[in-house]
């Protein structure tokens, strides 16, 4: 059963028809236990929405990397975003931090519009997001608490407030023991951890997560999801892009598909629902 | 506050990282603002030179060779009548050979002139410096100094300062051109130098200048340290050129004076003072400005 609902899903995954391929997967995460998983309630402001939002590299006009896509995240919400490679998983998350500018529609973060802000804006606008990378992005001459209150110094945030800060925030991803050590005499997934702390250290509402456990072993990743599923509970909005099938099917969280461009599929407690 | 102690120790370690260019950057200013003060001081002494020409207050007025007395005492009688003259005596062809004589350091060569080629003169003393001019132009268009003028024109017979500082001016013009010229390819070579060092601290920091648009660091913060670096390549190079113009100041100027006493070239201390303030600014202007184009090319924020 679950074979051939894979099976279906492969024939349509370079077909336009998406409806079937959502069928297939809920089909599929029918046939899964389901999990006790906390409903979030999707009320308020959307924290993060996209409304027809494009964008089209110049390298590639016949091929946009984002068509159309339209999606809202509401506070609290546990997000996977899954597809396989240039399916625009990574575009997407570099408009959230207005890295890159939409080629056409609009994204609203926390009711503000990232198309009319000013440029001197956007660094206010990353306060309030975290962001955590496949490749960790430490800084390979600073210790692991360097690194962490880095990001507060160049925010201006003053010592004594750094000096409470990361000495707590390290003790929360479980390194409180690694202080002093240089991020190359960490592993994989302490050096993750370290990265995950340096993007909730100033407390933000929305962590953004682009293929956080993309270089991790499959031990270390269930306990970089555990960390990030802690912080959720929290109250922060997590957004997770990731193509790591074994921890979405597990988590059973909402899950947003994306293929070549398109928004295929945005289901609660959803699977993964490609072939691997 | 805080910031600036941080943008201060992130310059000091770009000296650390790229301490051949950082040197090169700095001897760069270091020699364009030395040459923009020497050209500067120059431009003052020759100044006062100039002043103290156009002060001397005396006219000369050449007399032909076949004026009678008569016309040369009217010319003198209509001279003395004028404002601001206090004093007029004649100098006769002869007299002007023996000065000449005695100014020349060659004596013999006026044995070798055979003739008397100077003119005789009215020499016309001055009790205001200020109304040179006004007699000089009255002198000029009397009728009784024309009947005697050494050349055909009244005017080209009459010598006076102003005469003297329209040589100068002309001599030390083509100097300024020169001057201007020299400082502004210094300015620029001391700007690409600039550019440079600040662009190569921008690579070296590059993975750090990522992380802190990450985490959002402000535009200001992430340019403050190369704002720094540059400033302080220029305050650096400031520094040394004043010491040196202080020393040349010292050394030098002292000998200058003594070996050419006729010539007014002393400058007050506060003359210095100007132009040191004036060559920091200048270094500053240009660091600030190098450092700038930089991040304008390598530092996209």
């Amino acid at each position: 059963m679950t074979e051939a609902t894979n099976r279906g899903a492969h024939s349509t995954r370079y077909g336009v028809d998406s409806s079937q391929a959502a069928r297939a997967t809920a089909s599929l995460s029918a046939a899964l236990p389901s999990l006790e998983v906390d409903d979030i309630p999707q009320q308020g402001n959307p924290v993060i929405s996209f409304d027809r939002v494009s964008k089209v590299y110049p390298a590639q006009p016949n091929r946009p990397a984002l068509d159309n896509v339209s999606l809202q995240i509401y506070p609290g919400e546990f997000v996977f975003l899954v597809g396989h490679s240039g399916s625009g998983k990574s575009t997407l998350v570099r408009l959230i931090i207005r890295e890159l500018k939409p080629s056409s529609g609009t994204i609203t973060i926390a009711n503000e519009d990232l198309g009319s802000m000013r440029n001197w804006r956007v660094p206010y606008l990353r306060r309030n997001i975290g962001c955590v990378f496949q490749d960790f992005k430490l800084l390979p001459n600073k210790t692991v608490f360097e690194n962490v209150s880095f990001a507060l110094e160049v925010i201006g945030k003053n010592r004594n407030v750094i000096r409470t800060q990361v000495p707590e925030v390290l003790r929360l991803v479980g390194l409180q023991d690694k202080l002093d050590k240089l991020p190359d005499q960490l592993s994989g997934g302490e050096a993750q951890r370290v990265s995950i702390a340096r993007a909730i250290v100033n407390r933000p509402p929305l962590l953004v997560c682009d293929e956080p456990t993309g270089n991790l072993d499959p031990q270390t990743s269930r306990g970089i999801m555990d960390l990030l599923e802690r912080i959720n509970r929290t109250g922060t909005t997590v957004l997770v892009a990731t193509h790591d099938r074994e921890m979405v099917d597990n988590m059973r969280r909402r899950v947003i598909a994306l293929d070549r461009g398109h928004l295929t599929r945005d289901q609660q407690r959803g699977v993964y629902g490609f072939d691997a | 506050m805080r910031s600036l102690a941080y943008f201060f120790k992130q310059s000091l370690q770009g000296f650390a990282r790229n301490p051949s260019t950082t040197l090169g950057s700095i001897i760069t200013i270091f020699l364009s603002l030395f040459i923009i003060g020497v050209f500067l001081v120059g431009a003052l002494v020759v100044d006062n030179i100039v002043k103290s020409v156009e002060s001397e207050v005396s006219i000369t007025a050449y007399v032909k060779d076949d004026a009678t007395d008569a016309q040369i005492k009217e010319a003198q009688a209509y001279i003395s009548g004028l404002d601001g003259v206090s004093q007029v005596t004649f100098t006769t062809k002869e007299q002007a050979l023996e000065n000449f004589r005695n100014m020349s350091s060659n004596a013999a060569i006026v044995d070798e002139l055979g003739g008397n080629p100077l003119p005789a003169s009215i020499n016309v003393e001055l009790s205001d410096p200020q109304q040179v001019q006004t007699v000089a132009t009255q002198i000029e268009q009397s009728d009784s100094f024309a009947q005697i003028a050494d050349e055909a024109n009244p005017a080209d017979s009459l010598k006076y300062g102003q005469r003297t500082v329209e040589k100068l001016f002309s001599v030390t013009n083509y100097l300024r051109y020169i001057g201007i010229a020299l400082i502004v390819l210094l300015v620029f070579i001391a700007l690409v130098f600039i550019n440079n060092t600040i662009r190569l601290a921008i690579m070296a920091r590059r993975k750090e200048i990522a992380i802190m648009r990450l985490v959002g660091a402000s535009n200001g913060f992430i340019r403050g340290p190369f704002l720094m670096e540059g400033a302080l390549h220029a305050i650096i190079g400031a520094i040394l050129a004043i010491g040196c113009i202080e020393l040349l100041r010292n050394l030098v100027l002292p000998r200058l004076q003594t070996s050419l006493t006729f010539l007014p070239i002393e400058l007050g201390v506060n003359t210095f003072l100007y132009i040191y303030l004036v060559l920091l600014l200048a270094g500053l202007v240009i660091g600030l400005l190098g450092s700038a184009f930089a991040m304008r090319r390598y530092l996209k924020v």
